[in-house]
């Protein structure tokens, strides 16, 4: 069976409006991140790839599978974890009633055998201790915790996880790193984040969204390149600057052509991103 | 003389060949002293040890079964469908009490006014109607992303799920019905449109959403029910054998509609 994705001038209309408007891609085994603006069509790709919308045109395969054929698209889902932007709960639910009920929805019908299986992905994100706790009181990171575990259900080969990192505090974050780069090994593991340092950290390729069209396709060090020669350190604002913000030294970091006095410095993932991405991802990442 | 438990009666326990109050004498040691834990740590099988414990996780964490779940168990339902049912919006105690009073006060209205049979007659088809548009979709399913993507399929849940709520709804209506005065075939006059109207929900949420398709037919039950009682000499003939007969005809219509058009709604989604 093929072990990648593949889209060809994958497209989703909503009324006038192109969201993901002709994406070609082939994403195989390891972490793939993608970046982009709210807006950017992200969150309606990662859909499209987690079999919940159809496209409105081109053609995308999953692991060999042709999605317009029911049964080739149950296959698909079979061995698929998906974990949606805003997960929702039954917050009535336990942390176990809540996995549980999702392995049902995974075919898992033997009672045995999948309380066992609940029981490991929640220890695999740290949450066993926990199990019994109803969902309407846990904390936001432990919530995103949750939604992860349910994707883990049945060890599928191909994860889709939409921004999986968002509310969680810096030692959860890095937990969360580590169990990302162990599940990247021999699976196909989308991850769509607004963090550049995740995907700098996780990511062996990054796909960068804009405007519904991929705007870069590479290594994390290939983003970082694009910013070559064009990040700057100087004393003060200067409105030439493409971008311009103080850092924590109080010296004024400039994106895009040198302002006067400025020293050139090493660019970041961060800064080829917000040159990619333009205003959209300037005004985001700053007000962040 | 030894504090410990024997060798010989350790090998025993771990076989299972001990009765059951020489067991609990041998747990109450073994909790407390860790000598003989570890000793019977090597005796107990791997599987058998296993299982023990996933038995002692289920104790703590599996879920509780609630009262529905297991009036279902005992009628024969599965397991893992039972716990899909309890999940339904539709069929928590909160909805069905709703329910169950607005058809108590319906019953109620229809004893005390001349006429009044044919009101319960208009609701009583309405309340399955209203149980289907709260059974499955993004409105109200917190949980319906994640199911998508997951391979049960969804038409086949939102149709497990309906007909659990028209069996349910469907009791309470005829219980209800059973106030009504002057018992007679009008009492059971709501079965054949509630089975229609359902049938035809289902069909239509296979091109829209269920809100909006159960919406839309309530719409055109009370118009059609109004239009009907102008034609009509009695009000009650609005439910006569004809209508009967169109509301069976629609029923089939609608439930081959379903089988020939289920793809439409797994494929579709009502994301945005």
């Amino acid at each position: 069976m093929s072990r990648t994705i593949e889209m060809s001038e994958l497209r989703k209309r909503y009324g006038a409006n192109d969201v993901v408007a002709g994406v070609s891609l082939d994403v195989g085994v390891g972490v793939t991140g993608l970046l982009g603006p709210n807006g950017a069509g992200k969150t309606t790709l990662m859909r499209m790839l987690a079999t919940v919308l159809a496209p409105t045109g081109g053609h995308l395969r999953i692991l060999g599978r042709d999605l317009d054929d029911a049964e080739q698209r149950t296959d698909v889902r079979r061995q698929l974890g998906y974990m949606p932007q805003e997960p929702g709960f039954h917050r009535h639910f336990t942390v176990f009633e809540f996995v549980d009920y999702v392995a049902i929805l995974k075919e898992m019908t033997d009672t045995h055998a999948r309380h066992r299986e609940v029981r490991r992905v929640l220890e695999r994100v740290d949450l066993g201790d926990v199990a019994g706790r109803r969902i309407r009181k846990l904390s936001g990171g432990m919530r995103k915790r949750v939604a992860m575990a349910q994707a883990l259900l049945g060890d599928p080969r191909l994860l889709v996880l939409d921004e999986p990192a968002s509310a969680l505090d810096p030692e959860q974050r890095m937990r969360f790193r580590e169990l990302i780069s162990e599940l990247g090994d021999g699976r196909i593991v989308l991850v769509s984040t607004h963090q550049t340092d995740d995907v700098a950290a996780l990511c062996q390729r990054v796909i960068v969204l804009r405007d519904g069209h991929a705007a870069f396709d590479g290594t994390p060090a290939q983003l970082s390149a694009l910013a070559r020669d064009r990040v700057w350190i100087a004393d003060t604002r200067d409105d030439r600057a493409q971008l311009s913000w103080r850092t924590a030294e109080g010296r004024h970091r400039h994106v895009g052509d040198p302002p006067l006095g400025a020293r050139l410095v090493s660019p970041t993932i961060e800064d080829g991103y917000l040159l990619l991405a333009g205003p959209a991802a300037i005004g985001k990442e700053l007000a962040a | 003389m030894s504090t410990h438990i024997q060798a010989e009666l350790l090998n025993a326990y771990a076989r299972g060949d001990v009765d059951g109050a020489h067991a609990y004498s041998i747990e109450a040691h073994v909790v407390g002293c860790g000598e003989c834990q570890a000793s019977i740590g090597g005796l107990v099988a791997a599987d058998r040890l296993e299982r023990v414990w996933a038995e002692v996780g289920d104790r703590l964490d599996a879920p509780r079964v609630s009262p529905l779940e297991a009036l279902l168990s005992r009628v024969g339902v599965r397991e893992h469908l039972a716990r899909l049912l309890v999940a339904t919006p539709a069929l928590r105690l909160s909805w069905l009490g709703s329910g169950a009073l607005v058809l108590v006060f319906a019953a109620w209205a229809a004893s005390q006014q001349p006429g009044g049979v044919y009101w319960f007659l208009v609701l009583a088809p309405l309340l399955p109607l209203a149980g289907v548009a709260a059974a499955y979709g993004p409105d109200v399913d917190p949980t319906y992303e994640v199911g998508l993507a997951a391979p049960l399929s969804s038409f086949g849940l939102l149709l497990i799920r309906a007909l659990a709520v028209l069996v349910s709804t469907s009791a309470m209506v005829a219980i209800s019905s059973l106030a009504l005065p002057g018992l007679h075939w009008s009492a059971a006059a709501w079965l054949l449109p509630s089975l229609a109207l359902t049938l035809c929900s289902l069909a239509l949420a296979t091109r829209v959403s269920a809100i909006t398709a159960c919406g839309s037919l309530a719409v055109v039950w009370m118009l059609a029910t109004s239009v009907g009682r102008h034609i009509a000499e009695q009000p009650l003939d609005v439910f006569a054998p004809a209508t009967q007969l169109a509301c069976a005809l629609l029923a089939v219509g609608a439930a081959l509609v379903v089988v020939r058009n289920a793809e439409n709604f797994e494929r579709r989604g009502d994301l945005t």
